[in-house]
């Protein structure tokens, strides 16, 4: 009878325990699909807010001392910085593409695909073929670095100035609809010295701020769960990493930010743009862009930047919250959300991923996100080439863009441009550009209905 | 007695009870004709008549600045400083709805960029490079050396105190290019909002109604609600936090990051930015429409008369600082604290109220 009893116990100790037992393995990522809210692209760290501010907002629930550092950032990106020596915001230049953050990110996004001009938002990566530094990942241009610098300080001389105009070619679906695309022509105009006749040249379009704390705590092993770098599955899409030297933690890692995933954290990212883009030096990046030119002013005030306003701007950007999607249950968004994934757009445009923990930052640490990213780098064809190598990405290898938010560039730029360059105008055009391993979702892209296109972009434009 | 009083007053709260049915009733009209009256008025009473000002007054300190420079006397110097400050004022206040144009065509960074940059401005005026017009300024590319700051630079002095008599003749060249420059601005800025040029307003009148960027009236409103708690952020939580902040350890370096200091008109500036933001609530102007206001009294007048005071608080403050903005960071903390505290309660107040108040009531 106590045997029985014994048995019994254990019997129901272990029908009352096995339940909890399974509940506490489920990991987060295994609910059904539809307890999910598909809204939340960003997890916790999502906002509401369908506005031409959308993409400016901080993640919810934050501390105390992490609003104040995102405020800190926040300020500092849209401080205009002047020539040095000046009391506030001294150290713009010698030579520089623009002069504050916003300038080129308008909106916290992206920008306007011109040069030379105030809210310009391009700007040229220059080098030259050969084997390149491992610390830098291209060869420098002697007398012009890795940058093209096409702005100045006043009575200084930019490193050149680029002109952009377009060739514009039809393109016909087989049901007869057009689109128009162009093709962008830059010319260097009067470079302050002559360039080497072998420059590789790269137009850049300034990407939106947000996600980004997600996208750097998306573990390394699952990026790497979708390289396929033999295409070993067939389908024609590879995708392999970069690797890249990260300055600020002193060590090759893999590589997230950038149009061809040629930086791996943020924080290096933001210091580079301060010092290339706006010549400001910091602790990171601590010589002026210009040293060794003419140009170089050789002032002793470097790093130019306070080290609490380049930690508050890389804050800013880490802690910026992903926009919601919208219309998630219109059917027409269902509908182009299947033709999403039948045309293989979702074999790089990853839509669903989890985070790693990172253990200050609860809101961003085990999200179950959607950025439509496989961070990976892709073989996209000669029409989007731009032939310059980058670590260890080629002259026709471009990063996987998110996709979160795009729906919304109407909004917060205006006129939306879409690419590396800024040079398609609306979703369908961007589309068009793929090819290489993005070649045969394209050709299915192109064989759909005008209604299935039509489905698709609705969906595309639900992000 | 004691009979007669209570019917009296009895009566007399219905009577005013039923007064406020009449106009202002939770009813589904009543609300619908204040959301559609709100939208029009926001473009009608608000924003048109501001930029027409700012239009207006644009001209006036470019007429000042070519009297200044066709006589350069103290008296013409005043005049064109109040003309500045007028003008100042007014953008100030449209500051209180920055949406539209004004962002999307960047007038904001292209008129009022703050620092001066002012070496470049001395390598400037050292040169024989023409200045004079418009054009001229366009031409130099970098906002620093253009809009309200390099005027005001040039018309105080970078220590406030400028005389007539230290004019020199290419400061006056610069001064008539920038003065052109920003009545050019601020003619643009107008004419993209009017059916004749870029007809914005029709983008807000068209809300919930085919706008390309207020698909729902609700998005039209949360514009407007947003550039309120911006503008009140930007005032509270920068433009004076900055310099106080600094000021707290080193004096000098928190009056150096004070916006407008050549002038002393920082305190006008933050104030008159509240101020359009109030106005916008308001869905007044000059004249008085209806506004957010009014559909927040319909619904939730309890929130309506929370926002009111806060707004009043955080107006009302910046009396009690008495000395000049990059003075009273040292010498008057706890006041600039308490405004500080004022507009930041607004702004929470905005951004957890009257925001969601919007996402509840207004749905289409």
């Amino acid at each position: 009878m106590i045997k029985f009893r014994i048995q019994k116990a254990y019997f129901f100790t272990t029908i009352i325990c096995l339940p909890i037992i399974l509940i506490m393995c489920r990991k987060a990522d295994t609910f059904n699909e539809k307890e999910y809210d598909p809204r939340l692209s960003g997890g916790a760290a999502t906002v509401f807010d369908e506005t031409s501010k959308a993409f400016g907002h901080s993640i919810d629930g934050m501390n105390a001392n992490d609003q104040h550092a995102h405020g800190v950032g926040d300020k500092a990106i849209e401080q205009t910085f002047v020539t040095a020596p000046a009391p506030v915001n001294s150290g713009l230049g010698p030579v520089f593409s623009n002069v504050s953050c916003v300038s080129c990110h308008h909106n916290d996004g992206k920008g306007t695909p011109t040069a030379g001009f105030v809210n310009s938002s391009l700007l040229f990566r220059l080098s030259l073929p050969g084997t390149a530094d491992s610390h830098i990942g291209v060869v420098p241009v002697p007398g012009f670095g890795t940058q093209l610098q096409d702005l100045a300080t006043f009575g200084t001389t930019p490193e050149a100035k680029v002109t952009i105009s377009y060739t514009s070619q039809t393109f016909t679906f087989p049901d007869g609809e057009t689109a128009s695309l162009r093709t962008p022509i830059y010319n260097i105009l009067n470079p302050y010295q002559p360039l080497p006749a072998n420059y590789l040249f790269s137009p850049r379009m300034a990407p939106p701020f947000f996600g980004l704390g997600l996208l750097q705590n998306i573990p390394e092993a699952t990026i790497l769960s979708y390289a396929d770098e033999n295409d070993a599955n067939g389908d024609g899409i590879s995708g392999r990493p970069n690797y890249v030297w990260d300055p600020s933690l002193g060590k090759t890692m893999i590589g997230r930010f950038g149009m061809k995933a040629n930086v791996a954290t943020i924080l290096t990212q933001v210091a580079g743009a301060y010092q290339q883009d706006m010549g400001v030096t910091n602790y990171i990046f601590p010589t002026e862009s210009s040293f060794g030119q003419p140009q170089y002013d050789g002032r002793t005030d470097d790093p130019e930047l306070p080290d609490s306003i380049l930690n508050g701007a890389t804050f800013y950007i880490k802690s910026l919250a992903v926009p919601a999607r919208r219309n998630v249950t219109d059917p027409v968004v269902l509908q182009g959300e299947q033709i999403f994934k039948q045309i293989n757009c979702a074999s790089c445009h990853i839509p669903t991923m989890q985070t790693g923990v990172d253990v200050t930052f609860p809101q961003i640490s085990n999200q179950r996100i959607h950025a439509y990213t496989d961070l990976l780098l892709h073989d996209m064809g000669p029409a989007l080439a731009d032939n310059r190598p980058d670590f260890l990405a080629t002259g026709s290898e471009w990063k996987t863009p998110a996709l979160w938010g795009i729906g919304l560039f109407e909004k917060t730029n205006g006129t939306p441009f879409y690419l590396h360059d800024g040079r398609a105008r609306t979703i369908t055009e961007a589309i068009l550009w793929h090819g290489g391993e993005a070649q045969m979702a394209k050709n299915k892209f192109v064989q759909l209905s005008s209604a299935d296109r039509n489905a698709l972009i609705s969906f595309i434009k639900s992000l | 007695m004691k009979k007669v009083v209570f019917p009296a007053l009895l009566m007399a709260s219905i009577i005013t009870g039923c007064s406020k049915n009449d106009d202002g009733a939770d009813t589904v009209a009543n609300f619908n004709t204040a959301k559609t009256n709100a939208i029009t008025d926001f473009v009608n009473i608000v924003a048109i008549p501001a930029y027409t000002e700012l239009k207006t007054k644009g001209d006036a300190l470019n007429n000042s600045i070519i009297a200044l420079n066709a006589s350069t006397t103290d008296a013409n110097l005043t005049a064109a400083k109040n003309a500045w400050k007028d003008m100042r004022q007014t953008w100030e206040r449209s500051e209180g709805f920055l949406l539209g144009p004004v962002e999307d065509g960047e007038y904001d960074p292209d008129t009022d960029t703050w620092p001066v940059n002012f070496n470049d401005m001395n390598n400037l005026l050292a040169t024989a490079q023409p200045l004079g017009t418009a054009a001229n300024i366009e031409a130099l590319g970098s906002r620093a050396l253009k809009g309200y700051h390099p005027i005001e630079y040039m018309l105080w002095g970078q220590n406030g105190n400028k005389k007539a008599a230290d004019f020199t003749a290419r400061q006056k060249e610069y001064l008539a290019g920038l003065s052109l420059h920003l009545k050019s601005q601020a003619d643009a800025l107008f004419t993209s909002w009017i059916p004749a040029g870029g007809n914005y307003a029709n983008e807000i009148l068209k809300a919930g109604a085919g706008s390309t960027v207020y698909a729902k009236k609700q998005d039209a409103f949360l514009a407007i609600c947003g550039a309120l708690t911006d503008i009140c952020g930007e005032v509270g939580d920068g433009k004076m936090k900055e310099p106080f902040d600094a000021a707290a350890t080193v004096p000098s370096e928190g009056a150096q990051l004070v916006e407008s200091p050549f002038s002393g008109n920082s305190l006008t500036d933050f104030k008159n930015n509240i101020q359009g933001a109030f106005n916008s609530y308001q869905g007044k102007f000059n004249s008085d429409g209806t506004g957010l206001q009014d559909l927040v009294k319909i619904k939730n007048s309890a929130l309506n008369l929370e926002i009111e005071q806060k707004f009043n608080a955080a107006i009302n403050s910046f009396s009690n600082i008495t000395v000049p903005f990059e003075q009273a960071i040292s010498s008057q903390r706890t006041q600039c604290q308490a405004t500080m505290t004022a507009i930041n309660n607004l702004a929470n107040t905005l951004d957890t109220k009257l925001k969601p108040f919007i996402i509840q009531y207004i749905t289409d």
